[in-house]
């Protein structure tokens, strides 16, 4: 379960959250809406540890991780995996690098199973020895996805993730997405500005406006 | 469109061919083979030469490697206590050049300085001799040339997608993994390059290994011409350093050609925060390698030019400066034009691996020792009046040595690569469609250069001048053997002084030299914070 209570941030005196709040039940799939400069990504980078706040509590299966807008538990510690915007995959190595890249303290044999699995999972067999740049836009972002369960996160954040994929694309992959998560159980919240990309993807969808979440 | 290309290749060819025209001349000197005097060298003098160069590249270019690496990391990736200005003084030792280094640390840790008087005297000790062994020259050496290895490798950290850092943390990474497996391996290229610099300042030394009395591959190059008289043999032995250079820049090349991980983006957040013990450790450790490199070595020259300056501060220094002036402007001035005319995009360039290749052989001076680069050209020169003099002409020997035009040429060709990698690197943000657009607006060449290359590639010109500037302040050997009579700058003021252990009246043209370096580095650092 993810409790964020109080979460309040603000950039250069202009603030853009205030008061945030938000409960997720295992498994919970949700989607926070909200136009560009909303802070909903700023959200995000505080629940994952990246950035700090002015005030904001997470609390993560009863483990408090940050605590009046500071952290108590380090990012590499909290168990949460992300999808970046761009993917943010590692340009030096290959897939299979890539996706083992988190389950390093598994033997070689394990790790192998895991990208098998993973990648059989996320349609993508065979590609393990390519590199992020032959791959197409929507592979990447799926090696990406399948690099951040490799360490079976207890919540995953994904931050725009499709807004470069074209609208065919795009549909399919959000489903596909939907299903692979729905599958693992993982707690996962999505930030969009794409209403209807939200409404398929998610369970809950919740708005941010005037600083403040709104769950529809 | 063929017919342009012709006369730009021409032009280009012309420029680039004349600024390598040293190596050529050096090249040359196989056509009169000395077998015996070969003999000699490659049986007595050059095993135990080699294996000691080899030594003091190895020692020097791994210590370089880590210092400078892992000082740009800590500067660019993590938050700690001091960091800003730690980052801005890292840069500063580039002012020392490190033939002063050297004397600097010989007068302190030579039998006669402080460290062994005060080892003998309080504590008993007998002392050290620093000569001895390979050590010392290494350790003077990585700290003379790490800013080599630190400002590449920073510029290359500063690049790095910083959400690359942070998927590798949320991935369960720590710090010393993210930097060992994603971080390093990104900046390889730009360490490679710092890398490459060093090695190859390292092989033409002649100032430290000098006060050091260290034979490394260069005394064999000083042995053929000194004690055998043959100018030959001595640029035969500088053809294989050049050899050797050219290996080292096309395996950097072939390495950097695999690197395009940058993003347009410089990241000012820092994916680590150090504060408390840690973060004062690393401040600590830092200012450490600073106070090594410039701030006591200026504390020691502070010391002696203060305790001589009561006893002959003179007008000479006026003059010394006057000409150190004259040269660096004027030898900068031309290299930069060089270096921006041969750096300018141009199709023709882009396509003809001639002119990729001329251009190349135009940066390969910096591989030649500059002693070396003024025998070659003394040679030329006297082999060119040996023609003329065949011909029933005159010997053009009288005109050209000793005047400025042949050293201003020594040290355009010594220094071009300096000035041309920092100006090339600038027109990588020219991208074809801004070329393709300004054409499709009906914009001539000219006004191209102009009004779009000139623009975006100042701050490399700039950039490149300076520390061309900073190179040609500090030039000794060319300066030594090439500069007109009665012509003595601050180098050579140093080295001849610091050369018989007058330490305490070489302190003050080397303060002066290191001053005028600083501020130029400051201006580098400002343009480079600006860009």
């Amino acid at each position: 379960m993810l409790l964020v209570n109080h979460l309040s941030i603000s950039y250069q005196a202009t603030q853009i959250l205030n008061d945030f709040y938000l409960s997720l039940a295992t498994g919970d799939i949700f989607a926070l809406l909200g136009d560009s400069g909303s802070g909903k990504s700023s959200a995000l980078r505080f629940i994952s540890g990246l950035d700090e706040a002015q005030s904001g509590q997470v609390v993560l299966n009863g483990k408090q991780l940050s605590n009046n807008g500071i952290h108590n538990v380090a990012p590499e510690l909290r168990k949460i995996g992300m999808v970046f915007q761009d993917y943010a995959l590692f340009p030096h190595m290959n897939v299979k690098k890539n996706i083992s890249f988190g389950i390093y303290n598994l033997s070689n044999s394990e790790q192998k199973t895991k990208v098998e699995e993973l990648l059989l999972m996320i349609g993508l067999k065979g590609v393990e020895r390519k590199y992020p740049h032959q791959l197409s836009g929507g592979e990447q972002q799926r090696v990406a996805l399948a690099r951040a369960l490799a360490p079976s996160p207890k919540l995953l954040l994904l931050d725009e993730p499709f807004s470069s994929l074209d609208k065919h694309h795009k549909e399919r992959l959000v489903l596909q997405v939907r299903d692979i998560l729905k599958k693992t159980n993982i707690t996962s919240i999505l930030v969009t500005h794409d209403k209807y990309e939200a409404t398929i993807f998610a369970d809950k969808v919740g708005v941010i406006k005037n600083k403040k979440l709104t769950i529809n | 469109m063929e017919k342009n290309c012709l006369k730009s290749k021409v032009w280009i060819s012309v420029l680039a061919l004349l600024v390598a025209m040293p190596i050529f001349v050096v090249a040359m000197s196989w056509l009169f083979p000395e077998r015996e005097l070969w003999a000699h060298f490659s049986t007595i003098l050059l095993p135990n030469l080699i294996s000691a160069t080899v030594v003091l590249l190895i020692g020097v270019g791994i210590g370089v490697t880590f210092l400078g690496t892992i000082l740009a990391y800590l500067v660019v990736m993590v938050e700690f206590p001091g960091r800003q200005w730690l980052e801005w003084a890292l840069f500063l030792p580039f002012a020392v050049p490190a033939y002063v280094l050297a004397f600097v640390y010989l007068g302190v840790f030579d039998y006669s300085g402080y460290v062994q008087v005060w080892m003998r005297e309080v504590l008993g000790l007998s002392g050290f001799d620093i000569r001895t062994g390979s050590w010392a020259i290494i350790l003077t050496f990585i700290l003379v040339f790490y800013p080599y290895v630190y400002m590449m490798a920073r510029a290359s950290f500063k690049r790095q997608k910083i959400n690359i850092i942070e998927a590798g943390r949320l991935l369960g990474t720590g710090p010393l993994r993210t930097f060992l497996k994603i971080s390093l391996p990104l900046a390889r290229p730009a360490a490679a390059a710092g890398l490459l610099v060093t090695l190859m300042e390292v092989l033409a030394d002649f100032g430290v290994v000098s006060l050091f009395n260290f034979d490394t591959f260069t005394t064999a190059i000083y042995s053929a011409w000194g004690d055998f008289r043959s100018i030959e043999v001595a640029a035969q032995l500088a053809s294989l350093l050049v050899l050797v250079a050219f290996f080292l820049i096309y395996f950097e090349k072939k390495a950097r050609g695999q690197a395009k991980y940058y993003s347009n983006e410089v990241a000012n957040r820092k994916p680590y925060r150090a504060f408390g013990v840690m973060g004062w450790l690393i401040s600590i450790f830092i200012f450490s390698v600073f106070m090594l490199a410039f701030a006591m070595p200026m504390l020691q020259l502070i010391i002696w030019g203060w305790t001589y300056s009561g006893k002959g501060w003179s007008v000479k220094y006026i003059d010394l400066i006057i000409s150190t002036l004259i040269l660096t402007v004027s030898a900068t001035l031309i290299t930069v034009s060089i270096a921006t005319i041969l750096a300018l995009p141009n199709h023709c360039k882009k396509n003809s691996s001639w002119l990729k290749s001329v251009i190349n052989i135009a940066t390969l001076g910096y591989a030649l020792p500059g002693s070396i680069m003024a025998v070659g050209l003394l040679y030329g020169i006297n082999q060119v009046s040996a023609i003329s003099i065949y011909f029933g002409g005159q010997s053009i020997n009288q005109i050209i040595f000793g005047s400025i035009a042949l050293l201003l040429f020594a040290y355009i060709s010594r220094f071009m690569a300096i000035g041309y990698n920092s100006i090339k690197a600038s027109t990588e943000q020219i991208k074809p469609i801004f070329t393709q657009s300004a054409r499709l607006l009906g914009v001539s060449r000219l006004r191209l250069i102009w009004k779009i290359y000139l623009p975006m590639m100042t701050p490399g010109i700039l950039a490149g001048g300076l520390l061309v500037a900073v190179d040609i302040m500090k030039e000794l050997p060319a300066t030594y053997l090439l500069r007109p009579f009665g012509w003595d700058t601050l180098a050579i003021q140093v080295y001849e002084l610091s050369a018989e252990g007058l330490f305490e009246q070489a302190a003050i043209p080397a303060l002066i030299m290191v001053l005028f370096g600083s501020v130029l580095m400051i201006i580098f650092q400002y343009l480079d914070k600006k860009s």
